[in-house]
């Protein structure tokens, strides 16, 4: 079992089920790749779309999985960017990794580093990982000349293969609507959790788990005892 | 040089607010230059004399970002996002213009890792714009406290009182006596002098010298600017 599993599985049968709807398509990684990378800023007037504004609904998710993905693929819930039609949308964007990654909340933070560093021309990126937050603002001349949201998911499989034991990379976005976002709050709490309790462990140093607020998940998620032993192992060596 | 980060300092209720509006305004209506505007006065008058809506203060960031460190164990570059996304979450935009204020300092203990991180995000963002004013508290306490590390160009704002040109005279020496690396990095000092808001005789009016001062040192009579190195003292001007 991997720390992850769990509300992995339940992302995946949700973008199933939209597939199997057809709510969904594949974006063709090697058509969006070479979009120039640049920090930013956007303001308001120079805005053509607003995704995840904090007054709209907003989720950030990574997660990895044990088990080898095919491909790496880019899937997009919803229309992409020049279809959106509108200023403002509910936006989810979640990272799937495959690989091995012993090292827990380490591992995590390199991921994690190397998804919400990404940058693209045209495009503003502000992150609230600790709230699963993302908010995006994309200027009017990238959108005429053609930035999709192909091109970001072509960008974080990049940053993602630099980083050591990555083997594959599923990047999801969803923009059809708060609907799909309320969906996907039952898994994104669980990686909270998950991610919660592996950042205690690390940075606390303390072992003792009477009266944690993470006793529950710790008990569920085996991968999650597995770190804690090694980390106290460390230590008492 | 066109200076990148303006700090209008001086006494309280000489017309700083006055003159960092006017600049506001001269900016919006310029349309020539992206500029953050940050209210660092607890008192808050910019945002009213601009008409800006109440926000979300950098004070309210940081009680924010605190509370988040008490709820939950956060690493540093996890927090340095999060108050980016605070942060731009707070700005008030009109056009080209973005607003930040300072807010009401709110005592929640001491946090220096939060507050360094906070002052690196207002550089970093201030570092996006084309340039930056800050309308800064009365006094010389923000200027002794080395908040405005980043500033290029400090602006003097004086009345004809003693007092006033006392306390701009004070903040010079104290922007000289500071040690290079915690001096405010200044290539110039400017002052306006003289309160004739209305029908002045041969003087100009606040409003026109503002129009005027184009973010470049003016050479008109009532405004002066000085190389910080030469910048001469602040004088009473004998009647």
């Amino acid at each position: 079992m991997g720390l992850f599993d769990g509300p992995v599985r339940e992302i995946e049968n949700f973008v199933a089920g939209k597939c199997e709807s057809a709510g969904c398509r594949k974006l063709p990684i090697r058509h969006y790749r070479g979009w120039p990378s640049q920090d930013n800023l956007i303001l308001e007037e120079e805005t053509a779309i607003e995704l995840g504004n904090p007054k709209e609904g907003s989720l950030a998710l990574l997660a990895w999985a044990e088990e080898k993905f095919e491909e790496d693929s880019v899937v997009l819930i919803g229309p992409d960017l020049a279809e959106i039609g509108k200023r403002t949308a509910p936006f989810a964007q979640i990272v799937l990794v495959s690989g091995s990654f012993d090292e827990g909340y380490h591992c995590f933070c390199e991921l994690r580093d190397a998804v919400y560093d990404a940058r693209l021309k045209g495009m503003m990126f502000r992150v609230m990982p600790s709230r699963q937050m993302i908010w995006t603002r994309i200027n009017q001349e990238a959108l005429d000349h053609g930035l999709s949201l192909g091109h970001l998911g072509s960008a974080l499989i990049e940053a993602l293969s630099e980083v050591p034991n990555v083997s594959g990379v599923r990047v999801v976005f969803v923009t059809s609507g708060e609907h799909d976002l309320t969906k996907l709050s039952a898994p994104a709490a669980r990686i909270e959790r998950i991610v919660g309790a592996m950042m205690k462990m690390t940075e606390e140093m303390r072992y003792d788990c009477d009266g944690c607020e993470y006793r529950d998940v710790c008990s569920e998620v085996a991968e999650l005892k597995k770190i804690r032993n090694r980390l106290k192992e460390e230590k008492e060596t | 040089l066109t200076p990148r980060v303006i700090a209008v300092c001086g006494k309280g209720g000489v017309g700083k607010t006055t003159v960092s509006a006017i600049t506001s305004h001269e900016l919006f209506r310029r349309k020539d230059r992206r500029a953050l505007i940050i209210d660092a006065d607890p008192a808050g008058g910019l945002q009213m004399a601009l008409h800006f809506p109440e926000g979300t203060s950098i004070n309210q960031v940081r009680v924010e970002t605190i509370n988040e460190i008490k709820k939950k164990n956060r690493d540093k570059k996890d927090l340095a996002r999060g108050i980016d996304y605070m942060l731009a979450r707070a700005l008030i935009e009109k056009g080209h213009l973005a607003f930040l204020s300072l807010g009401r300092p709110e005592e929640v203990g001491c946090y220096c890792s939060v507050n360094t991180l906070l002052q690196e995000a207002i550089e970093e963002l201030s570092g996006k714009f084309d340039l930056t004013l800050i309308d800064a508290e009365a006094g010389i306490e923000q200027v002794n406290r080395n908040v405005m590390k980043a500033v290029d160009y400090l602006l003097l704002v004086a009345d004809t009182s003693a007092k006033a040109v006392k306390v701009a005279e004070t903040i010079r020496r104290l922007h000289l006596r500071a040690p290079e690396k915690e001096r405010p990095d200044c290539s110039s000092i400017g002052l306006i002098r003289g309160r004739r808001l209305r029908g002045s005789k041969g003087g100009r009016t606040l409003t026109s010298l503002a129009g005027s001062l184009r973010m470049r040192p003016s050479e008109s009579s009532t405004a002066k600017t000085f190389p910080s190195s030469t910048c001469p003292p602040v004088r009473r001007r004998k009647r």
